[in-house]
């Protein structure tokens, strides 16, 4: 098996512990749960162009649904796309409800940081920042859910593209990223 | 830059773009406190808006409609104030029960009222927001329904 396959099930198992320990009642487990996925939940209602107020509802809406279902789960280590998934489509309905236009992968204007945080990125981070920024936004929001996800599988979800056509895609926005930042 | 690396940095420059605010990470934390592992749950089966009859303007009436295993809700929501909905409902097969509101903003605030005897309720102020609604059945057993924005 390959290491990063390797390194993916012990997520998945952990990620399985951790919910089953919340359904018992442990809320510790629980809170890295939400600290493990949020990220991955908000970035995905981002990519709706949902604005912060938005965002914050269909993440707050997908931890609903989980505590809702917790005892119906069959994989608890298969959460990951579960949330992904219930997320995009909290997204979406969201996206209707509120009246966004725009398609996913489109930036809307009060989606952009403040300037002095874009400085800052730039000082900070430089050239990956600002080669994100000259990618299509399809691959920034490719990249975003990459450097996310814990799996492939959740990967996938997040996207709603299918798991066997990730490699291709994400090796060309790598490529695409990794050719704009100085040798 | 090996691949690994350029993931973490992108991770880094994402997080310092558009973080996630630490209130959104906080309310997912404590979502947990709304877990009724005794009650059954009836899940949104249908949301949709009533048209207007001809010649009428203005409110806009929503039903939803919540099914569970031996019990289904239906409720009409009015928007009849900017923050507030009344919520008109009604227990499928009829039966007597407490109605209780969770409001995900206005936790402490209980709202609740009875059902009557055709297992019809109002609820005449509920504000906007996450909410879901709980049943105390004569038979001690509890429904609560999915979460809905409203």
């Amino acid at each position: 098996m390959a290491l990063e396959e390797e390194l993916h099930e012990q997520l998945d198992e952990a990620t399985a512990d951790l919910v089953v320990r919340a359904r018992d009642g442990d809320g510790a487990a629980w809170s890295r749960l939400v600290d493990r996925y949020s990220g991955l939940l908000w970035s995905i209602a981002r990519s709706f162009g949902l604005n912060e107020a938005d965002g914050g509802d269909v993440v707050q809406m997908t931890w609903l649904r989980l505590i809702e279902r917790m005892d119906q789960i069959a994989e608890p280590g298969a959460v990951g796309g579960w949330l992904a998934t219930t997320a995009r489509r909290e997204s979406l309905r969201t996206a209707q409800r509120s009246g966004t236009r725009r398609l996913p992968y489109d930036v809307r204007e009060d989606a952009a940081p403040p300037p002095e945080q874009i400085l800052l990125a730039r000082e900070r981070l430089g050239d990956v920042a600002a080669a994100l920024q000259a990618l299509p936004r399809r691959c920034q929001v490719l990249l975003r859910m990459l450097a996310l996800a814990p799996s492939y599988a959740e990967l996938a979800a997040a996207l709603d593209i299918p798991i066997g056509s990730i490699g291709p895609t994400r090796a060309r926005c790598l490529d695409n990223l990794q050719r704009r930042l100085p040798r | 830059m090996n691949e690994d690396e350029l993931l973490v940095r992108l991770r880094a420059a994402f997080q310092a773009l558009d973080p996630i605010p630490e209130d959104v990470l906080a309310a997912g934390r404590s979502a947990i406190t709304w877990r009724r592992p005794d009650a059954a749950l009836a899940e949104l089966a249908d949301d949709h808006n009533r048209p207007l009859p001809a010649g009428v303007r203005g409110v806009t009436t929503r039903l939803l409609t919540f099914a569970g295993t031996e019990l289904s809700v239906e409720i009409e929501v009015t928007g009849t104030e900017r923050s507030n909905r009344e919520l008109t409902g009604r227990l499928v097969p009829a039966c007597d029960a407490h109605v209780r509101v969770r409001h995900l903003t206005y936790a402490h605030d209980v709202l609740s009222t009875r059902t009557d005897k055709a297992g019809q309720f109002v609820l005449p102020r509920v504000p906007e927001g996450l909410v879901s609604l709980e049943f105390h059945l004569s038979d001690a057993t509890s429904v609560v329904t999915s979460w809905v924005r409203l």
